[in-house]
Formats: structure tokens, C-alpha cells, sequence
């Protein structure tokens, strides 16, 4: 290069304003690329199957048609119809908000109640915390289903939203014992004394900087929840404690099965189960992947 | 045999990352001459750790060195067998670093683990290599060693850590020896305890060391030369007396006006604005234009090349070329 | 400069139980006062209990023992500070020395900032808070293209930075500032340092700047005080003290200050301090307790 004699004046710092790169974050979006496209597209076709059940069902799915009982399936019944001559393509449609409902509701409670128990028993001390752990340890010890059946069976008639606290209720055990440990990790963190320092207060703090924290960390442990819920309603309406034949639920339908396994009824309860099994596939698919991004993108902060 | 020990020659090391590939190192030279202590003094991140690592060759995975070639008595050391370049390293050199605890072993006796680093190297029975290595922590300045010998490095405070990290890289009679800012961790007067230590070192074992450091206190106490290292390149090398009481190059003068200074009584520190660029995006021209009050027109066109001052004294700014305006380094120690 | 007292500490101490047998005394029985516009430093090495201190008065630790009057108010019992919560948080804040945990990951540098105008509920809407966060980032000399940033893309200055941003955003009258350079490169903590004696000037903030950088404190502090194995030794007015220091550890302290000058370097001899020896040492022994050698100038023999 040729130099001149110009080049040599003083021009200070910052001659060429230089245009700040600002980078976007290409970390997160790749992460994002490994979906599981078809666990989430058959879910939603599910959901929205069960949600707008007014238009995908062609028959009344509380109807009991005994003209048409126990039917193989065909053109009118796609599923054929259960042993009341209910028909089972509607009641698939109809019952999965039921056992939807149940279990999202059973869910949220056992979260929420997962969450705060959780943070209060990382935030106090050593002695309280302990008692708290002991706790969930006794309760966790016995089986679930246990407690079910005899809050359950003390209660009388079940009904979706009895079963839901009841499941929720006595599901909560485990998430706690991870939001615990959680907030045992962060709960020294500056930015939590920084946010105490200006008057934050417990449920601020959880709000803001615990529950950011910890959510991913139990997103799995929570998706995965309502795929049990499922299953458990369908297990005590199989054991003929949970909900009654009339209101209908994948559970419901299954608790048939008994009778139609000893006849060569399969359509009665393959068809209901296979979409449970489908579900909770989809459900534990999609838990497995929130469990994978949260181990990858946060693990080194 | 010249008098030079260590010669690094137009050495260039880049990482390759996901946004791309980062110069960490960019043509640096400098040799080091027997039995004396230089230190490379630089910021975060302006790649003076990247330089030792990669002169012992345990740069990560995706570091590679590009170009250049380092000579350790009139061998080439990027031309060596990973095998004969396991020999070089503790035999011929040696690395501290600035936390001990990255190279002690905390369910190892501390004695055991120089027991250790002695018979690597050497051929010796284990009652010599326990001797031997008794006197290694006398020598390092460890009361008590025979008493010390079997206890476990979290029995020792942060400063005889770092004296017992200095044993071991001591072991095989190294000639060179990498300190990667030893003392950074470490109280203040730990930290001077440390640094006599070193000197002390020095002097008895005529060993040459690479002193890696960001304080220019340190710099001063310490060094017969310093190098001056921004942005991945060597900016100004001198003996420490140039260095301090003629400072050439725009980023010296402003690392020593930052400094507060004991017997005056301004204000305001003179600062350096702006902050280190990114090694990714370089800028064209000279890295430090941007933050440079005397930048010329010329330094946010090509990059300055090294003007050689005198025997000893190099620094690459424009500022020292012919045609370029006189200015007077604003600081005076 | 003396004025109104902010701030006192009497007798206060901070024990922590490490198990049945072993109690730490990090803080024991110490005594100082802030006064109004000041920076006060205290300094010590690691352990000393310096941080402690500083966590102690802002309530982060129930102190063990003794007092703490901000503004002629009890604050150390914990009844008194329930009562004057809101006031204490409004004009009393903390920065922490490592910005990367004092920095929550997940939020953006404008969350960070506007958190505690959302706590305190100062500002109705989101444009004024935005306009604060705005003001706040100029004066600690930060760009508005950082705000949407998260604390993971700055560079430490940067981070320091925010870190100070939102310790001011409430506009407190005084600071606690625990080792804000101690993190930070040469170049960067002048800009910090300049950055605290610019907010003492022009904002007449009041803060307690914890340090081991003793070359910093004699720049940036007006008052320091030394610590020592959780006790004060000497506390004077800086001059004072860096011109006639009295007990030997600030003596030794002050002898491991490294200068930049080669030359000066090698002829500076260093004074070892050593606890269990130097009790007694003959300058000390005829103090008793704390004995004020001159005006402002009070020394600890223990």
C-alpha cells in the first residue's frame, strides 16, 4: 500500500463509527430444529378431535342404541359399538375430553402444589426443610393407587373433578422433591439477595427468578404427569372405583373391557386403549424432548 | 548454543466456533533468553494464555496453531511426535496455572503427587524420588516438610498450593517454565510471598520463565522484559525499564494512566474508553484504532508493522513512523 | 467534610456455626460510622470479613450481635426492620462483586434494571420505566442497544455495569458496593472507579466500598478502614492513613503493594506481619482497645 502523507493526522478515537454487530442468538433456534413433529401433530389432532367433539362425532355417544349392540365396526359404526350399543368412534371423540380434563386439571394441581411446597421447603432452613423432605419421603413410600382407592372409596360417587384432586393431590411428591433441590441450588444466588435487597417478596422471587429457573428442569417430570392422570382414571374406572359407566372416558370405556375380553368383542377395548397408548406415547415423546433441551441449552450457566 | 532459549516465529493460532473462526493469536515472535523471567502482559482475553498453551501444545480441541514455528534449543517443537512432545513437556517445560487446585489432586497426599511428578521423567527408586521430593518443597518454601509430605492439598492455604504446584513443576529440573498468572487468586501479601519466591527460584536454578500476567505491579516487580499483548497481537516487548519509564505504544501509556497513582491527587483516572474488540469481527487496521486517542488516519487502514527503537525496544504503532506527528506519552513515572 | 452521620455500626458481630463444635467469627465486634456524601473503604484479604460486613448491614445476615443505625434507625433487630422495610430498601442497595451470579441468566439487561421500579411499584406505566432504564444505562455510560441483550452477551465491565445500573435505579442514598473491580480488567475498573467517584459528585451518593485493591481504595475512598480476622485495626481518613500508617498489619499490608516501577520495585523491602507474634509487638502494647493516634485516626491492638 502506498502510504501518504495525509494518513498521518491524528483523527482520534473512533473515526469510523463502527456499526455494532449485534448477534442474534442462533443457539436457541437450533435447538428448537429436532421437534418431534409427529408426536406433536398426532396429539393435536387428538386435542382438537376431542375439543370440536360436536363435529367429528356422527352418533349421540351417550346413546345407548340396543338395537345395535355389540357391532363390528363398519360403515355406520367406524368402531363398532360397545355393549350397551353405545358407538365407540363418538365416544372416543367424546370421552377424551373427560380424560383430557382430568388429566391437565389433576396436573396443575399437583404442580402448583408441587411448586410452592417445593420453593418453601428450599428457602427455610435446614430444620424445616428436612421435616418437609421427611415428609413427601413417607408420603411418596406409600403407593399411590393406595391412597386413591381409600380417599376414593371415602368420598362415594366420583365425578371428573373429584377424581382430578384426588389424583393431583397425591401426585406431587416427585416434582417437589426437584423444585426443592432446585431452589437449594439458586437460592444463594446475588440476584435473588439483590432482589430482597429492593423488597421482593416470596411469591415475587418465585414468580420471577425461581419458577424461570427450575421450570424446564420439571417440564418433563410435568408433561409426563398428565399422561399418568390419564392412565390412572382409566385404571380405577378399570377397577370400577372411578368415574360411572354413563359419564364417558377413556377410562370408562375400558372398565367394559372385562366383560369383552371374555366374548371376542376387540374393538371394544383395543380401539379405546390404542388411543390412550397413542396419547400417552405422544405425551411422554414430547416430555422427552423438553427434558433434552432444557439438559443442552442451560446446563453451563 | 545462542543466548536465546525459546524462540516463537510468526506464530498464528485461531479457534474454529459455531459463529465462526476466532483469531486468538495473531503473528506473535518473541524469544525468551536463558535465566530470565519475561512476562506477557495483557487483558482478558487478548490471547496470552492461548500463546503458552499452544507453545506446550495442549491447546482444545478446536484450536489449532496455523502457522509459525516455536524452537526450543534449535528444536522445532510443532514438528515433534505427539509421543516426543510428552518428553518435552515437564522435562523441558513446565505450566503453573492460576488456580492450584486445577492440578493437584485432592484425594492424593500432596508429597505423593511430587513423588509422582518426579519419577515420570526420571528414572529413580522411591525412596530417592521421596528425598528428592522433600527437598522440592523445602525449596519452594514449605515448613515442616517431612511432617507436610503425607498431608492432602485441602490442609494446605490458597499460597501453599501454589508453592506445592511449583514443586511439581519443578520435578525434572525444567528450563522453562510457564506461569499462567500464579498469583491472580492469591492476598495481596501472599501474593508478594509468592512472587520472592520465584525470584528466588530463579536466581538459584537459573531456570527461564514466562511470567503471564494482567497487573502491571506484578509486571514491574517480577519481570526483566515484558511484552505487551492486545487483541491477539504483540503490541510493544522492551526490558522492564522501557517499558515503564518509555513507554511507546498508545495501549501502554493507557494501561498506565488506569493505574491510580499513590502520590497524586486528581480526580478522575485517566481511562482507556471502549472495550477490547470482538476477535471474531477485527476491525481493519490497527485492533486498538478504535480506543486509541492519538489514533492516525492510517491505523483504521492497514496495521502497523513493529519498529524496532532500540536493541531491545519494539512496539507496533504507526505513531513511530517517520512520517507519523511527535506526541508526548502523556504518563511520567 | 464531616456531616450528618448515615450510618453506624456498634459492636456489631457475625458468628456462623459450621457444626456443634467450631464457630467462625467472621465479623467480631466492630464499630464505625458513614457520614453523608462519603465513600468509605474497607479493606482486608480474603476471609477477613470484610464482604460479611457489608452483607450484615443491608441484612442479607441477622447479625449475631450488636447494633446498626441507618439514619438514627434500629435496623439489625429484626422487628425494627420489618417496620422500616420500604424505607431501608428505597435508599439502601448492594453490588456484588461477580456479575455473572448477580446477573439472573434468563432476564434481559432491561428486566434486570427495571426489577426493582417493579417491586417498589414506582412508575404506573411501562414508558416511564423504560425512560428510567434508559437514563440509568446513560449514566452508567452503557449503550440502548444492550437493552434487550441478556447478561451472557456483555463483557464483564458491561455486566458491572448493569449491576450498578440496578443497584441505582431507586436513586439510594447509599450504596454497598462489594468488590465491584475486583473482576474487571486494569482498563475497565479505572472506567468503574471513575464511574463511583462521578455518582459521589454529582449524585452525593454515600457508599461503603469493600475492597483488597489497596491502591484503588486510596484513590477511590475518602474514610478505610482495615479488617483483619473479622476485627477493624485502623480506620483513619485515607491520606492520613497511607501517609502514617500505625499497626503493623496495615504496615505489612501496605508493604505487599506492588508499585509499577521495576526499579523501585527491587529496593522496596516488605514488613511481614505475623498475629501471634506481632500482639505484642512494642509499638502497639501500650494501646489498649481502640486509641485514636490522632484526629480521626483510631487504632485496634488486640
Amino acid at each position: 500500500m502506498e502510504l501518504q502523507y495525509s494518513d498521518f493526522d491524528i483523527v482520534g478515537e473512533n473515526y469510523l463509527a463502527e456499526e455494532t454487530i449485534i448477534d442474534e442468538k442462533p443457539a436457541l433456534k437450533k435447538s428448537l430444529q429436532k421437534k418431534p413433529y409427529a408426536s406433536l401433530a398426532i396429539l393435536l389432532i387428538i386435542i382438537l378431535g376431542c375439543v370440536f367433539s360436536g363435529v367429528t362425532m356422527n352418533h349421540q355417544p351417550t346413546y345407548m342404541d340396543l338395537g345395535n349392540i355389540n357391532v363390528a365396526p363398519d360403515s355406520t359404526f367406524y368402531f363398532g359399538t360397545d355393549s350397551l350399543g353405545r358407538d365407540i368412534y363418538s365416544m372416543i371423540w367424546y370421552g377424551g375430553r373427560i380424560s383430557l380434563f382430568i388429566g391437565i386439571l389433576a396436573t396443575l394441581i399437583s404442580t402448583s402444589i408441587a411448586v410452592v411446597y417445593g420453593s418453601i421447603s428450599g428457602l427455610s432452613s435446614e430444620l424445616i426443610d428436612d421435616m418437609m423432605m421427611r415428609f413427601t419421603e413417607v408420603a411418596l413410600s406409600i403407593p399411590s393407587i393406595l391412597i386413591i382407592i381409600f380417599i376414593q372409596a371415602m368420598i362415594g360417587q366420583a365425578n371428573p373433578l373429584s377424581i382430578s384432586v384426588i389424583i393431583g393431590i397425591t401426585s406431587w411428591m416427585n416434582i417437589s422433591k426437584i423444585v426443592r433441590s432446585e431452589v437449594r441450588q439458586i437460592r444463594n444466588s446475588e440476584y435473588i439477595w439483590a432482589a430482597k435487597c429492593c423488597g421482593g417478596k416470596f411469591f415475587y422471587i418465585l414468580k420471577r427468578h425461581l419458577l424461570p429457573n427450575f421450570i424446564s428442569a420439571i417440564m418433563f417430570m410435568v408433561v409426563m404427569n398428565i399422561g399418568s392422570a390419564i392412565a390412572t382414571e382409566s385404571t380405577l374406572s378399570f377397577l370400577g372405583i372411578g368415574l360411572p359407566i354413563e359419564i364417558v372416558s377413556w377410562g370408562s370405556m375400558l372398565s367394559l373391557a372385562e366383560k369383552a375380553l371374555l366374548s371376542n368383542y376387540w374393538w371394544i377395548i383395543l380401539i379405546p386403549g390404542a388411543f390412550l397408548i397413542v396419547t400417552l406415547v405422544c405425551i411422554t415423546n414430547i416430555g422427552d424432548y423438553v427434558r433434552k433441551i432444557n439438559n443442552k441449552e442451560f446446563s453451563n450457566l | 548454543m545462542s543466548n536465546n532459549l525459546l524462540e516463537v516465529k510468526h506464530l498464528m493460532v485461531s479457534f474454529t466456533t459455531e459463529e465462526g473462526e476466532v483469531q486468538a493469536v495473531r503473528d506473535v515472535s518473541f524469544s525468551l533468553k536463558r535465566g530470565e523471567i519475561l512476562a506477557i502482559l495483557g487483558e482478558s482475553g487478548c490471547g496470552k494464555t492461548v500463546l503458552c498453551k499452544s507453545i506446550l501444545r495442549i491447546l482444545p480441541e478446536n484450536g489449532s496453531i496455523k502457522s509459525g514455528d516455536i524452537i526450543l534449543n534449535e528444536n522445532n517443537l510443532l514438528k515433534l511426535s505427539p509421543n516426543s512432545m510428552n518428553k518435552v513437556r515437564g522435562k523441558e517445560i513446565s505450566m503453573i496455572f492460576q488456580d492450584p487446585m486445577t492440578l493437584l489432586n485432592p484425594t492424593i497426599p500432596i508429597g505423593k503427587q511430587i513423588m509422582e511428578a518426579v519419577m515420570i521423567h526420571q528414572k529413580i527408586s522411591k525412596s530417592a524420588a521421596k528425598k528428592k521430593s522433600i527437598e522440592l518443597m523445602e525449596l519452594v518454601g514449605i515448613d515442616d516438610a517431612e511432617k507436610r509430605h503425607a498431608q492432602y492439598p485441602h490442609h494446605f492455604s490458597g499460597g501453599m498450593r501454589q508453592r506445592s504446584v511449583i514443586a511439581i513443576a519443578l520435578a525434572c529440573n525444567p528450563k522453562v517454565l510457564i506461569a499462567d498468572e500464579p498469583t491472580t487468586a492469591l492476598d495481596v501479601t501472599i501474593q508478594a510471598q509468592i512472587l520472592d519466591l520465584i525470584q528466588e527460584l530463579q536466581e538459584r536454578t537459573g531456570i527461564s520463565i514466562i511470567f503471564i500476567t494482567h497487573d502491571l505491579g506484578v509486571a514491574a516487580k517480577i519481570a526483566q522484559r515484558i511484552a505487551i499483548m492486545y487483541a491477539g497481537k504483540i503490541v510493544e516487548i522492551g526490558t522492564a525499564q522501557d517499558i515503564f519509564y518509555d513507554p511507546l505504544h498508545p495501549y501502554t501509556w493507557g494501561l498506565m494512566s488506569s493505574l491510580p497513582k499513590m502520590d497524586s491527587d486528581e480526580e478522575l483516572l485517566d481511562c482507556i474508553s471502549g472495550m477490547p474488540p470482538n476477535l471474531l469481527h477485527l476491525p481493519q487496521g490497527d485492533a486498538f484504532a478504535n480506543r486509541n486517542k492519538y489514533a492516525l488516519k492510517i491505523d483504521y487502514l492497514a496495521e502497523p508493522p513493529m519498529f524496532k527503537i532500540s536493541e531491545t525496544h519494539s512496539a507496533a504503532t504507526w505513531l513511530l513512523h517517520q512520517d507519523a506527528p511527535k506526541i508526548q506519552p502523556p504518563v511520567r513515572f | 467534610m464531616k456531616t450528618e452521620k448515615i450510618l453506624e455500626v456498634k459492636n456489631l458481630k457475625q458468628y456462623f456455626k459450621l457444626n456443634r463444635n467450631t464457630i467462625i467469627k467472621a465479623v467480631d465486634d466492630i464499630s464505625f460510622d458513614i457520614y453523608q456524601g462519603e465513600i468509605f473503604g474497607l479493606v482486608g484479604e480474603s476471609g477477613s470479613g470484610k464482604s460479611t460486613t457489608g452483607r450484615s448491614i443491608i441484612n442479607i445476615y441477622q447479625p449475631t450481635g450488636g447494633e446498626i443505625y441507618y439514619r438514627g434507625k434500629l435496623i439489625s433487630d429484626p422487628k425494627t426492620y420489618r417496620a422500616n422495610k420500604k424505607f431501608i430498601n428505597r435508599n439502601m442497595q448492594i453490588i456484588f462483586q461477580d456479575s455473572t451470579s448477580s446477573l439472573n441468566s434468563r432476564m434481559t439487561i432491561n428486566e434486570i434494571i427495571e426489577e426493582p421500579l417493579l417491586i417498589q411499584k414506582i412508575y404506573k406505566n411501562k414508558e416511564e420505566r423504560r425512560k428510567k432504564v434508559h437514563e440509568l444505562l446513560d449514566i452508567v455510560g452503557m449503550d440502548k442497544i444492550y437493552q434487550n441483550h441478556y447478561p451472557f452477551e456483555c463483557s464483564g465491565g458491561q455486566r458491572q455495569r448493569v449491576g450498578i445500573a440496578r443497584a441505582l435505579s431507586l436513586d439510594p442514598e447509599f450504596i454497598i458496593a462489594d468488590e465491584p473491580i475486583a473482576s474487571l480488567d486494569v482498563s475497565i475498573q479505572a472506567q468503574i472507579v471513575n464511574l463511583f467517584k462521578k455518582l459521589q459528585h454529582k449524585n452525593g451518593l454515600t457508599c461503603l466500598f469493600i475492597s483488597h485493591d489497596l491502591a484503588m481504595v486510596r484513590y477511590v475512598c475518602d474514610r478505610v478502614a482495615v479488617m483483619y480476622h473479622g476485627k477493624i485495626v485502623e480506620l483513619a481518613e485515607t491520606k492520613e492513613l497511607y501517609r502514617n500508617p500505625v499497626h503493623p498489619y496495615t504496615k505489612a499490608l501496605f508493604s505487599s503493594i506492588l508499585v509499577p516501577d521495576p526499579d523501585g520495585a527491587k529496593e522496596r523491602t516488605r514488613i511481614k506481619y505475623d498475629l501471634h507474634i506481632d500482639i505484642h509487638s512494642k509499638e502497639t502494647s501500650h494501646l489498649t482497645d481502640y486509641t485514636e493516634v490522632s484526629a480521626g485516626h483510631f487504632v485496634y491492638c488486640c
